[in-house]
């Protein structure tokens, strides 16, 4: 009786098993990063429509958030300056700046510069900023150095166990309130910033939800 | 001086998410439109499309520098933040923008504020300033804003099917008018609906004066205020009354159904309420008799009711006014009544008792010599001017639609304008509109859709919605009130001001302009600022109509030969009782699919209208009266399976004309009259109102529009499945709804303790109402009295504040608002017709109906039980929502944890963790938890067994009513009340950006009042409270601490934070029908308590 199997088929068992060990391998792999929340974005930069750096304007100008970010402290959503916004100082300077090209075509046709979202939650989780900058969390708690990126990049995971970790501890990450858009500014020490926290935690009655409500709707 | 309008564009947080405006042009089916749209969201338009192939690759290049695969991209598409080219005054991205505008609805309107977000309406509160309505608004309302955004809306202006530019329809009715000034408008003729707007009165007198032989009417299909004539003739002045409920204390009402199809109806069942709502037991409540053929809302609340034809309603107050005032000329109206005359003498006497704190009204479908009677009773009892007042109104100038008919056909009319109504589907039956219409050779027709009407009309202008237009409207009061444009017409539409004017060749049609030259000629002053005080109070001050004091003049009935004798009605000879449909209102909402699937507040049917009869006559025609066993309330004898209500066909024959339809057996009904709803059985619709229910209006006639009588009603043999969503009719003898009457209150304020359960097994864990732990915050009793040897860890309760609900049931009207409230609030879906048939439906607040006639169960302990079906029952209704129970039963039996409670009482759904095993629905003992069994949102609401096989997608536009603060919901998750967990959240978010701003970052406790839940908001008898119960001041705990507060089913231990408070009803003693105990409560008793046993008590 003739062979059945050519004789390269006696290697096919431990073909397969070292094949299944490895796709086992790869899929643990991909779901362990890909589909757990330590996948998250830190380092993503995408190109902007205009080369805005604002190391040059926050870090080096010393231009306040709050000037182009002009309404973080009342709304839940941080707006993106109008083109308008950016040409009240750049009718002045860089006029004729090819890099701006865009946003003073966008000022005098009306379409808007279309930036690119960097920091992007789930729409299911409802994160506000006028409430963490009124209870003193400064934007570099969640942006890194912003004052320091020439391209805005995800500097922090934003994920839920990192939205938590404040929200479960707050007193690490509180300043007074007047150096919430300092993004260079920091406590003498972490013993000293332990101890501001924590006077602010009982003095501002800072009570960070735990439950699902405090961010899902 | 003109304002410029700039409509505030997405925000960047929508177009960051969801692309709501990314396809909206595929809707623009005409170029016209899209040039609307391209002005309306110059952003969303042109910017958003696809990504090119440079941006594909900064994407791959980005996802390849994250994790070197490419799949970075699938995870997370990129997305464009698109903030404004010029800064926009006001509009702050992520936070709501409120206006002050008002619904107009025939005569009257109701003062809004409509929230916006980003320029997109999403909710329509009541306007607060407006003080009569305090803010509270109603169903349809509610339900208005999706007729917005109603993908079947006229979406351009055609002729003979060809589509017109704006410029050509300009053009068009500018031709209009010049074509018929050198005959000064004859051949001309206009239909319109009614309408209070003093700026349409205005252009119409200048029409009229322009055109003198144009004709000019108006009809509607359904009246909500007495005629002129029935106050002209007996005060010889156009005035119209506007009742004080607030201040009567005996009310009788003559087949009124004040609380829904009245005009002026939210202002009455509002000042009802403040008459009828119990705080301790020194309060008076009021005392409310009513007579009537159907079951209304208004007589689910009546404290004696009496169940007559409405053909009987004269004789009746002739009865009554003849023992009030004692004068004999009403004797011979009120021969051949078949009441007991107990009934009418001790009405009388109770009555007369309360002089100027007394009222009778009778319904506006009523001929005007039952309106001249419940005058002449008003006037003898010293009312007018207390609890009537009269209110001087412009005298009635426009010819009716039989009028028009008759040019017609004489061939005096060459050109028809039909401004909005729908005469194709609801005119008289016997003027044959459509084939009148289909004569006249020039029809153009301004309407929000292309209905029946306007597919017959040549030319069909789009109309503009109410939240797209300039207007203004008056009050039921008579005060005026702007009607703002909320967003620029989505297609382009027109006002009825702007075709009026066009027509009448004003130099100036822009709508804004000619409301503002009305109000500020009538405002006087500063025009500029008046006018802004006008817009930002949303009502002009002391624009009410006048009041004034007038003789009642009774020559009008001392004349006896107006006295026919009264109809005998039996099965053969029956009654027919045309009624406005609480939601379809005349047809207008037909294709609101918020309001199709709101189940009717009294039968619970949705989806469909149906032929009501009484049980006697069911029982004549041989339906219903078989096979009935013991709990006969609950109606086993029609053909239930589980919701689905098997029908009859029948056919109703009115001299030679017939309709078919569904027949479905109503307690409380007159026996002999029949109930046809209108509004249904539209045929030129949409794809939510086509087809659902039958029309009443082929057997309308003009001179029987609202009572009709000679009809019979004939079985075809066929039946229909009607999607009935309370099946169950009564309450089994349970303690669900605690009901005592006054006089028993008074002795025992705590009465509801000792009805049911608790009073013999106590809740352990009882909150505020309870023996144990009532005392204790949440928190204490959390760890004082936790639940009992389990598992799972008791929440801790520890927040700074711990939300409460509290539902006065006494005032409790059961208008629905609440359940559409929440919807548009919370973004619930519809499931259409099929899926409510299956117990589908998704509202998270539903109002419970229940029966008692005190017979059923009493067979549970050997006695008689009941076999029939009840006639005169008595009607409880029930808010029910999530309970928020401290100890939920959902959360236990929950493998992923998707529901929890926080730290401050809610027991809230994390919808992204839910995997669907509805484990906690069937643990829920309130049955408040509803299932997504399908993509609600994104399935087309036919085709929802295709799955993915099927069409794709909601249309656009109905996205963009959706509250961008509440997740959509997907399939397969459970959903459930929040407490509308978005307001509290964002009402604390607030709250704490204030108080860090002004220096006091450590006042976190938002004060009472500041957070209102959508469903309290809407409530026009402010029957529901919300509150943080930590505050021993706050209003829920003011409720909560009152006597009747009771939990539904607290002997569960459940601990629920919602927890209403007990109804009373204020019978009088004298009165033949006066029960000692409130039916529910005898069948509580028969059932609870045998014969024999426990001789002491008698509760």
């Amino acid at each position: 009786m003739s062979n059945l199997f050519p004789k390269s088929a006696n290697r096919l068992p431990l073909q397969i098993i070292i094949y299944l060990f490895v796709l086992g391998g790869v899929a643990t792999a991909g779901v362990t990063y890909y589909m757990t929340p330590k996948y998250t974005r830190v380092g993503y930069a995408p190109v902007q429509p205009v080369p805005f750096s604002h190391a040059l304007h926050a870090g080096q100008l010393g231009i306040d958030c709050r000037y182009c970010h002009s309404y973080v402290e009342r709304s839940g959503f941080a707006n993106l300056p109008t083109a308008q916004t950016c040409m009240n100082c750049h009718n002045q300077i860089k006029t004729t700046s090819p890099l701006l090209a865009v946003v003073r075509q966008s000022y005098e046709s009306g379409q808007p510069v279309p930036w690119v979202q960097v920091h992007q939650l789930p729409d299911f989780a409802y994160f506000n900023h006028a409430v963490h900058i009124a209870r003193g969390v400064s934007c570099v708690e969640c942006h890194g150095r912003i004052d320091q990126m020439d391209v805005v990049e995800h500097a922090k995971p934003l994920s839920m166990s990192f939205c938590l970790q404040c929200h479960r501890d707050p007193a690490g990450h509180l300043r007074p309130r007047d150096q919430v858009t300092n993004l260079a500014w920091h406590a003498s020490s972490p013993e000293a910033q332990l101890e501001m926290g924590t006077k602010f935690v009982h003095d501002w009655n800072v009570n960070p939800p735990q439950t699902c409500s405090g961010c899902h709707r | 001086m003109k304002r410029k309008i700039v409509h505030p564009s997405p925000s960047q947080r929508e177009l960051a998410g969801p692309r709501y405006w990314r396809s909206l042009g595929e809707l623009a089916s005409t170029p016209g439109f899209k040039a609307h749209l391209e002005r309306e969201f110059p952003e969303g338009a042109s910017s958003l499309d696809g990504v090119d192939r440079r941006h594909f690759l900064k994407i791959m290049a980005a996802s390849f520098a994250l994790g070197g695969v490419g799949l970075a991209g699938c995870r997370r598409p990129e997305s464009n933040i698109l903030p404004f080219s010029k800064s926009v005054e006001g509009i702050i991205p992520g936070l709501p923008l409120y206006y002050a505008t008002a619904m107009p609805l025939r005569k009257s309107a109701i003062p809004l504020l409509a929230e916006t977000h980003q320029g997109r309406p999403t909710k329509l509160e009541g306007n607060p300033a407006y003080a009569p309505h305090g803010g509270a608004s109603s169903l349809l309302t509610q339900a208005s804003v999706l007729d917005l955004y109603d993908p079947d809306r006229a979406a351009a202006h055609t002729q003979n099917g060809a589509v017109l530019t704006p410029a050509a329809v300009s053009d068009l009715l500018a031709g209009i008018g010049t074509k018929y000034a050198p005959a000064l408008g004859a051949g001309l003729a206009f239909l319109a609906g009614e309408s209070s707007s003093p700026t349409r009165a205005r252009l119409v007198r200048e029409l009229r004066t322009k055109y003198p032989n144009a004709l000019w009417a108006e009809y509607e299909p359904v009246a909500d205020e007495p005629t002129a004539a029935a106050a002209h003739a007996v005060f010889h002045r156009n005035v119209k009354p506007l009742y004080q409920f607030a201040k009567a204390r005996r009310i009788v009402s003559i087949d009124a159904d004040f609380f829904h199809a009245e005009s002026g109806a939210l202002y009455y069942a509002r000042e009802f309420a403040k008459g009828r709502r119990v705080k301790d037991k020194d309060d008076s409540m009021n005392r409310l008799y009513v007579a009537e053929s159907g079951l209304t809302l208004t007589g689910s609340m009546a404290d004696h009711r009496l169940r007559l034809a409405s053909s009987h309603m004269l004789a009746l107050v002739a009865a009554l006014a003849g023992k009030v005032t004692g004068d004999p000329i009403y004797a011979s109206f009120a021969e051949g009544l078949d009441v007991k005359p107990e009934w009418i003498a001790e009405c009388a006497a109770d009555l007369s008792a309360f002089k100027g704190e007394s009222l009778v009204l009778a319904g506006a479908h009523l001929p005007p010599e039952v309106h001249w009677m419940t005058h002449a009773i008003n006037a003898a009892l010293n009312n007018f001017g207390s609890t009537i007042e009269l209110l001087e109104v412009p005298a009635p100038e426009a010819a009716s639609i039989a009028d028009v008919a008759a040019a017609i056909r004489n061939g005096a009319v060459q050109t028809l304008v039909i401004l909005g109504g729908n005469p194709a589907y609801n005119a008289p039956a016997e003027l044959n509109w459509s084939e009148l219409q289909k004569s006249v050779t020039d029809v153009v027709r301004l309407g929000l859709h292309v209905d029946e009407t306007g597919t017959l009309a040549g030319t069909q202008i789009a109309a503009a919605h109410y939240l797209e237009s300039w207007g203004d409207a008056r009050t039921a009061d008579g005060t005026v009130v702007p009607v703002q444009p909320m967003i620029l017409p989505l297609f382009g539409g027109l006002t009825e001001i702007e075709v009026i004017a066009r027509i009448a060749g004003q130099p100036n049609s822009d709508p804004y302009a000619m409301v503002y030259a009305t109000i500020t000629g009538v405002a006087g002053g500063n025009p500029e600022k008046a006018f802004q005080r006008f817009l930002y109070d949303g009502f002009l001050e002391n624009s009410a109509y006048a009041k004034v004091s007038v003789d009642f003049d009774d020559a009008a009935l001392k004349n006896p030969a107006a006295a026919a004798p009264l109809p005998s009605l039996s099965k053969d000879h029956l009654e027919v009782r045309f009624v406005t449909d609480h939601k379809m209102d005349d047809g207008r909402f037909a294709n609101n699919g918020w309001l199709q699937e709101c189940p009717d507040p009294i039968t619970k049917i949705s989806w469909d209208n149906a032929i009501l009869v009484s049980p006697r006559l069911a029982k004549d025609l041989g339906i219903g009266s078989n096979g009935a066993v013991l709990q006969v309330a609950r109606d086993e004898t029609q053909n239930f399976v589980k919701g689905k209500e098997g029908a009859p066909i029948a056919e109703v024959v009115l001299g030679d004309r017939r309709i078919r339809g569904p027949v479905h057996i109503q307690v409380g009904l007159s026996n002999y009259t029949i109930i046809l709803p209108l509004g249904y059985g539209r045929t030129v619709s949409g794809r939510i109102g086509q087809g659902a229910g039958f029309s009443a209006y082929p057997l309308r006639e003009s001179g029987t529009p609202h009572v009709a009588v000679g009809a019979t009603l004939r079985l075809t043999g066929e039946t229909m499945v009607l999607a009935d969503t309370q099946e169950h009719w009564s309450m089994e003898g349970r303690d669900l709804v605690r009901e005592a009457n006054f006089d028993e209150y008074r002795e025992n304020p705590g009465y509801v303790k000792e009805e049911g359960m608790e009073s013999e097994t106590p809740s352990v864990l009882d909150g505020p109402v309870g023996v144990q732990g009532g005392n204790m915050t949440p928190a204490e009793r959390a760890a004082q009295i936790p639940r009992g040897n389990s598992l799972y860890v008791t929440p801790k309760l520890d927040g700074v504040h711990q939300w409460g609900m509290s539902i006065d049931l006494n005032t409790c009207i059961g208008c629905n608002a609440c359940v559409v409230a929440c919807q548009a609030e919370n973004n619930i879906p519809i499931v259409g017709r099929d899926q409510a048939i299956r117990g589908r439906e998704m509202y998270w607040i539903r109002l419970d109906r229940y029966y008692s006639d005190g017979r059923a169960d009493a067979g549970a302990f050997g006695g008689e039980g009941n076999r029939e079906v009840p006639e005169d029952p008595q009607i409880s209704l029930q808010p029910v929502a999530c309970m928020q129970c401290e100890l939920a039963p959902c959360e236990m039996v929950c493998p992923v944890n998707a529901t929890i409670h926080d730290e401050e009482g809610l027991n809230v759904m994390a919808y992204n963790r839910c995997i669907g095993t509805r484990y906690c629905a069937n643990n829920c003992p309130y049955k408040v938890r509803r299932f997504n069994y399908f993509d609600w949102n994104k399935r087309h609401i036919d085709n929802f067994y295709m799955g993915p096989l099927g069409p794709d997608g909601m249309p656009e536009l109905l996205k963009m009513v959706k509250n961008p603060e509440v997740s959509v919901r997907m399939r397969g998750v459970m959903e459930k009340c929040t407490y509308c967990v978005q307001r509290v959240e964002n009402g604390k978010i607030q709250w704490k950006v204030k108080a860090a701003r002004e220096g006091r970052p450590g006042d976190v406790v938002v004060p009472d009042g500041t957070i209102k839940t959508a469903c309290q908001q809407v409530c026009p008898v402010e029957a529901i409270v919300f509150g943080n119960i930590l505050d021993p001041e706050s209003a829920v705990s003011q409720a909560k601490a009152r006597a009747q507060d009771y939990s539904l089913l607290g002997y569960l231990n459940t601990r629920p934070r919602t927890t209403y408070l007990g109804k009373l009803r204020n019978p009088n003693p004298r009165m033949p029908d006066y029960n000692a105990l409130p039916f529910s409560r005898i069948e509580h008793n028969s059932k609870s308590i045998p014969a024999g046993f426990d001789e002491g008590k008698t509760s």
